[in-house]
């Protein structure tokens, strides 16, 4: 039988133990993380009536919004490449992803902070199941642009295999700053508070709903959401292969900082755990 | 509010962390030089007033929080109920539940199936199990989580007061469930401070105060221990308070008239000491005897004559002529009250700690009988034939 020593030193101090913890958990999270996303999925509309109407309200009434806004000439700018509800759809689905993935973590341990603070379980199974219910969202909401695509008769590109890869990358982006705004969350709640405003304020300089003004077009691509949204918005929309200059460092970040933030998340647990 | 973030800091920097642990201000030690082993098949009681650090140990063990000196070494899963309610999603059903929650303890739904049967018939919870558990009462919660909890087997099983929400049935229930997994080799961390629990499951117990472990023994020593400190500090806060309260009973002292301790049948003086502002007429006293499990009354005697408690500190006393518990260990519960509303002007026992009384026997084949039974009371008997 395996002895297990709890003692004041960092988990880094024995890089081997480490490594082989995280390489065990990794099995327990990802079957542990299974169950929880299909309990989430069944408890997401348990108690509404709409139900998973409210996956779609939301995103549409926004792209709405900023359609009419940008109809009205309220919005002056370059016109999109393709119809402007289609453009203003796709990136708000897309934002909505990022955005859900950033939130997820914070939100799901949040919501089981009680288990946490009494129970041994592994944390990283209830992100786990929250970025699959991301995931789950953000594939239906695209299987809907799917058939708006169809009624604007726009074509389907061979860039459409590329998709994958940029919505790994902004869900990826997403999950690595979750796993630090999580962290921090759990101990001060000024950090939920503020998220808010912040998201709020970052919507608005990301060509989300807006082409990007050439202008300005050096300091919005140091928005790390830039380059992958419009180049994922690309490949879905216009086939043009070329990802915009910045999607490649950002992409490498994204993975880095997934990692990183996991690892900052497991390195901080006991002490988040003290203070719930 | 920065030390979280500094402590979190320094796990990113090994070399840091090798330094003695010391405390920054405004903290204070949770749990501090404690030392204590348990084997397999043994089951310890850990006892100790609010903020004693026990649910902190608790943690400790569990591995959901770091020492910052000194280490634990653990053979073998613990499984921990420290709080029932925790972990299970009230929108789900109790067998929907049942996965979820073995699912975080690290069991499959392939391993928990061939026991669910044995989690169903243990929780007793019959149709209910297919009810949202928002719809449970905590009694429910209890029988539901403690049924998932222990049939996943864990070596060791850590419990923090929580039986106590369970009715009397299932009480028994997890108490002989315990001695079974113990018979079985598996080791218990009960938390409690119910004489019954202590009793039937620990043999062994430690007693924490300020975090530190004070005393160890056997389970009923520790808690006529964590008994008699309690009654020292209610006596030193009433010193201290200089008696604010207008009537508190400071003291109930049981005194063998015939031998040199309190026996079977023996006669018995009960003595209780008063502390009262300004003097109190019409009111009547009582004492309780209860079982050691707190659970049930057996006997006692109410004094319904009109008394008069003078101000200052006094006594009130009667006698027992024969007592008719048999040898073993009893609360006793006072209160004065006002005779003609009955309302209690003074408690001793009721929210704090009961009077220990404890009745010596001696070797015979009849207490012998008695003791095999678990006869309470004896009856004063002539045989004719």
């Amino acid at each position: 039988m395996r002895e297990i020593i709890y003692n004041s030193s960092s988990p880094l101090a024995d890089p081997r133990a480490f490594g082989q913890g995280v390489g065990d958990d990794v099995r327990a999270v990802l079957r542990v993380g299974r169950q929880l996303f299909v309990r989430n999925l069944r408890v997401q509309y348990r108690q509404s009536v709409l139900g998973y109407l409210w996956l779609l309200a939301p995103p549409l009434f926004l792209a709405l919004t900023w359609t009419l806004l940008s109809k009205a000439n309220l919005l002056q700018g370059k016109q999109p490449p393709v119809p402007l509800p289609l453009f203003v759809l796709t990136g708000i689905f897309l934002w909505q992803g990022f955005v859900e993935m950033l939130n997820s973590p914070l939100q799901q341990l949040t919501a089981v902070r009680a288990t946490l603070a009494k129970v041994r379980v592994p944390h990283e199974a209830f992100v786990a199941a929250g970025m699959g219910v991301v995931v789950f969202n953000l594939l239906v909401r695209l299987l809907v642009l799917g058939s708006v695509m169809w009624w604007y008769n726009i074509d389907w590109h061979m860039t459409l295999l590329w998709v994958p890869l940029g919505l790994a990358g902004l869900l990826g982006l997403g999950l690595g700053l979750g796993w630090i705004i999580a962290l921090l969350g759990l101990l001060y709640s000024d950090v939920a508070n503020a998220l808010g405003l912040i998201i709020n304020m970052w919507f608005l300089v990301t060509p989300v709903v807006y082409v990007v003004p050439t202008r300005y077009a050096s300091v919005l691509s140091l928005n790390p959401v830039t380059p992958l949204l419009t180049t994922t918005r690309n490949w879905l929309l216009t086939g043009q292969v070329e990802p915009t200059p910045s999607f490649w460092p950002v992409i490498g970040l994204a993975g880095a900082g997934v990692l990183l933030g996991w690892l900052a998340y497991r390195l901080a647990q006991p002490h988040l755990i003290a203070r719930l | 509010m920065w030390y979280a973030l500094r402590d979190i800091l320094a796990e990113a920097w090994p070399r840091y962390r090798t330094r003695t642990a010391r405390l920054r201000a405004h903290e204070f030690w949770g749990v501090q030089d404690m030392s204590f082993q348990l084997r397999r098949g043994e089951a310890l009681a850990i006892v100790g007033a609010n903020g004693a650090g026990k649910s902190t140990l608790l943690k400790l063990l569990n591995g959901l929080i770091k020492p910052d000196g000194g280490s634990i070494h653990i053979r073998g899963q613990v499984g921990a109920l420290i709080e029932l309610g925790v972990g299970l999603d009230p929108v789900l059903s109790g067998r929907e539940n049942v996965f979820i929650r073995a699912a975080l303890l690290g069991f499959s739904r392939a391993q928990v199936l061939p026991l669910f049967a044995q989690i169903e018939e243990f929780a007793g919870l019959g149709t209910a199990l297919d009810m949202p558990v928002q719809f449970y009462s905590s009694g429910m919660v209890a029988r539901l989580a403690y049924a998932v909890a222990v049939h996943l087997r864990p070596d060791i099983l850590l419990v923090d007061e929580v039986l106590a929400v369970g009715d009397m049935e299932f009480q028994r229930k997890c108490v002989n469930h315990m001695l079974a997994y113990l018979a079985t080799g598996g080791s218990v961390v009960l938390v409690s401070h119910n004489p019954y629990h202590v009793q039937a499951v620990c043999q062994r117990g430690v007693l924490l105060e300020k975090g530190r472990l004070t005393f160890a023994g056997t389970g009923l020593e520790t808690l006529d221990r964590y008994y008699a400190l309690q009654q020292q500090q209610l006596a030193e806060r009433s010193a201290q308070s200089g008696g604010s309260a207008p009537l508190i009973i400071e003291n109930l002292v049981f005194e063998s008239v015939t031998a040199p301790t309190i026996i079977t049948d023996g006669a018995v003086r009960v003595r209780l000491t008063y502390q009262a502002q300004t003097p109190h007429a019409n009111v009547a006293w009582a004492f309780y005897i209860w079982t050691n499990d707190g659970l049930t009354c057996i006997t006692g005697g109410v004094n319904l004559a009109p008394s008069h408690l003078l101000a200052g500190r006094h006594e009130l006393s009667c006698t027992v002529a024969r007592l008719p518990l048999t040898a073993g260990q009893y609360l006793v519960k006072v209160a004065i009250f006002e005779l003609q509303s009955q309302q209690p002007l003074a408690l001793l026992g009721w929210e704090d700690a009961p009077v220990p009384l404890v009745v010596q026997g001696e070797l015979s084949l009849e207490k012998s009988f008695q003791s095999m039974i678990q006869q309470l009371v004896t009856l004063p008997i002539d045989w004719h034939n």
